[in-house]
């Protein structure tokens, strides 16, 4: 097999068929086809190398190049909670309880949700211990040296922005963000985030229309996000402190992935199902979820301790 | 009884600790080592219970539960695993765990040799994961996973680390025990060494065999204080894994690059660490002729949930839930209805 030359050998298929769902009309077995396993798989050529390329007139070809195909796998997994509820209870309780117990499982899921995505980050990217705060430690609190240094990476690596900046308005004590990426942090070192140089709080963004109620701050090219149950690890610093990771990322680097019909199912069963004498029933709430890191060259992000 | 979940099973023991999913969770749970049992006098723990928060102020502690000993005779003596001669009984845990629910404990010395030696006494079993921090010398190692070898009650190997490079050794510092998998898998892993060759092979902290595969890709982040600068943010494809040695082989081709190495310890705590590697997906081959895809492990190369929970973790020993090698235990688990 010529060298060179980009075939199947050196570019798997992924699949022996392919599908071609919007093709065909109303044959039911291609819908059946696209249900094949349980492993989903995103992928994405890698650009060709600008090294060389000039002809040089005397007739002979430039080598071709091998193209490469980057194949990110995740595996669909289904999460679900399930609530019983006593017939006494809606008997005797006048403030609509299984109404209130589905939005509470409606809150479960994305709950849930967001924690798997937060293990995702936590688990699957590599973090640079921050080393530029005061606290002695290692790592260090967060600083606005370890923040360029991310900054650095990301747009060392091409990765594109997440948002949008915000532009200055004739408003007192307000300041423009730039277009930025995403900082996911616990909201245990948000006094340390107020001490950063150059951290620009919420309040003092220009415009507050659209603003999530989780962002707190943005720092540079960052805009950060805060949560009681970011990712941290115990005792995991040079000192035994508790190291806080904070993923910052850029556009498609990280996918979260619903399988079709099967995003969020809440279901019923009433008491005659569940229990023999009818006086149980039941609350659940399902979801399926496919979770990867798609590109670790938009992702990157600190490892932190608090100052105090 | 209608919501009352019973689940059981057996395992034979190899003397390491052991995890038992249990998608139900539990309210109760009890296991007898069979082999024990049938002994006429062991020294060894027969059979366990542990109470679970249902049992309010009778709930079991953690890395405790009751313990039904056999101690040199027929005769039984029941008391609890966290009495005071203490043996590390049963840890029920709900969450994706970075520390496993056990005490810290201190270390007298790691060697500066290839590779290093920890002095502790300890109760860890062979291929534990430990994070190791709080070190005495040795900084830039402070707060690093490592999995260890060779262990024995006062101390055990660190395969993947290569510290004669090291300016000295360390005289103190603690560990905690980890867990094996992270939330998610494949995960990050820490590097220690980088070698310069057409091919880089690159050593890291835990087997590396156990999330990665030959044809997998992995990104690296170098930071400047280990030197080897050009290999940082890039990426590679596994062209060999070595369980023996903790190593991967890349298609990276780093002769000309600076030497990897450590920052020393005295640059600890203001040099950047840690040197790391994480998964970027795969790049499978086929072979049209033999039709053999390699490259691949459904096991290992999607990202899945690295560690299920709930589940109850046995300590395992002659003293504790999960028995000696080779001991026969069955266990059971109660979901109580109310």
């Amino acid at each position: 097999m010529a060298n060179g030359i980009t075939n199947i050998n050196n570019m798997a298929p992924e699949l022996p068929l392919q599908f071609s769902e919007d093709l065909l009309s109303t044959p039911m077995f291609n819908y059946a086809e696209s249900h094949i396993g349980k492993t989903t798989r995103m992928s994405r050529y890698e650009r060709l190398s600008t090294d060389g390329g000039q002809l040089d007139g005397s007739g002979i070809d430039p080598a071709p190049e091998v193209v490469v195909r980057s194949d990110i796998d995740a595996t669909m997994e289904i999460y679900a909670k399930t609530v019983v509820i006593n017939e006494q209870v809606t008997l005797y309780e006048n403030d609509k309880v299984l109404t209130k117990f589905t939005a509470l499982l409606g809150q479960w899921m994305r709950e849930k949700e967001d924690l798997l995505m937060r293990d995702l980050y936590a688990s699957s990217v590599s973090y640079i211990n921050a080393v530029g705060g005061i606290n002695g430690d290692q790592p260090s609190e967060i600083s606005r040296n370890d923040i360029n240094n991310i900054e650095r990476i990301l747009l060392g690596n091409d990765a594109r922005t997440m948002l949008e900046g915000i532009d200055a308005m004739d408003k007192f004590g307000t300041a423009p963000t730039r277009d930025a990426f995403i900082a996911l942090a616990s909201t245990d070192i948000t006094p340390d985030l107020q001490n950063v140089q150059g951290v620009l709080l919420k309040n003092a963004y220009p415009n507050q229309e659209g603003l999530r109620p989780e962002e707190y701050c943005s720092v540079s090219r960052f805009r950060f996000f805060v949560s009681s149950k970011a990712a941290k690890i115990p005792g995991a610093s040079l000192q035994g402190r508790t190291v806080y990771t904070i993923p910052m990322y850029g556009l498609e680097a990280a996918a979260k992935i619903e399988q079709n019909n099967y995003s969020a199912t809440l279901g019923y069963r009433p008491p005659y199902v569940v229990s023999s004498v009818a006086q149980n029933s039941q609350l659940y709430a399902k979801f399926a979820i496919a979770r990867a890191i798609t590109n670790q060259n938009w992702i990157s992000g600190l490892n932190v301790t608090a100052r105090l | 009884m209608a919501f009352t979940i019973l689940d059981g099973g057996s395992f034979t023991s190899t003397g390491a600790g052991v995890k038992i999913p249990l998608p139900s969770s539990a309210d109760y749970f009890k296991v007898w080592n069979t082999t024990q049992l049938a002994a006429a006098a062991p020294n060894a723990v027969v059979g366990a219970e542990w109470f679970g928060p249902k049992f309010g102020v009778g709930a079991s502690a953690a890395n405790s539960g009751i313990r039904w000993k056999k101690a040199g005779s027929s005769a039984l003596v029941i008391d609890s695993f966290s009495t005071a001669t203490a043996s590390d009984g049963f840890t029920y845990v709900v969450t994706s765990p970075n520390v496993e629910p056990q005490a810290a404990n201190a270390i007298t010395a790691i060697t500066a040799a290839s590779p290093a030696v920890v002095s502790q006494t300890n109760t860890y079993s062979e291929g534990d994961f430990v994070r190791i921090y709080n070190t005495t010398g040795m900084l830039q190692i402070a707060g690093m996973v490592f999995q260890i070898s060779t262990v024995s009650g006062s101390g055990y190997t660190l395969t993947g680390l290569r510290a004669a490079g090291f300016a000295a050794a360390a005289t103190a510092g603690f560990t905690r025990r980890v867990s094996k998998n992270a939330a998610v898998d494949p995960e990050y892993l820490y590097i220690t060494e980088i070698t310069k060759a057409t091919q880089a092979v690159v050593r890291t902290s835990v087997d590396p065999s156990n999330y990665y595969v030959v044809g997998n890709k992995i990104h690296f982040s170098v930071p400047p204080s280990f030197g080897m600068s050009e290999i940082n943010q890039l990426t590679g494809t596994i062209t060999a894994v070595s369980a023996a040695n903790y190593t991967l082989t890349v298609d990276i081709d780093s002769s000309a690059f600076t030497t990897f190495a450590f920052p020393a310890s005295t640059a600890s705590p203001t040099a950047q660490l840690f040197a790391t590697l994480s998964p970027a997906g795969s790049q499978t081959s086929f072979n049209p002729v033999s039709q053999v895809q390699t490259g691949y492990e459904f096991q290992k190369t999607p990202f899945h949930t690295g560690q299920f929970t709930p589940y109850m973790f046995l300590a395992g020993g002659a003293d504790s839930p999960a028995g000696a090698n080779a001991d026969v235990i069955n266990w059971m688990s109660y979901k109580l209805e109310v």
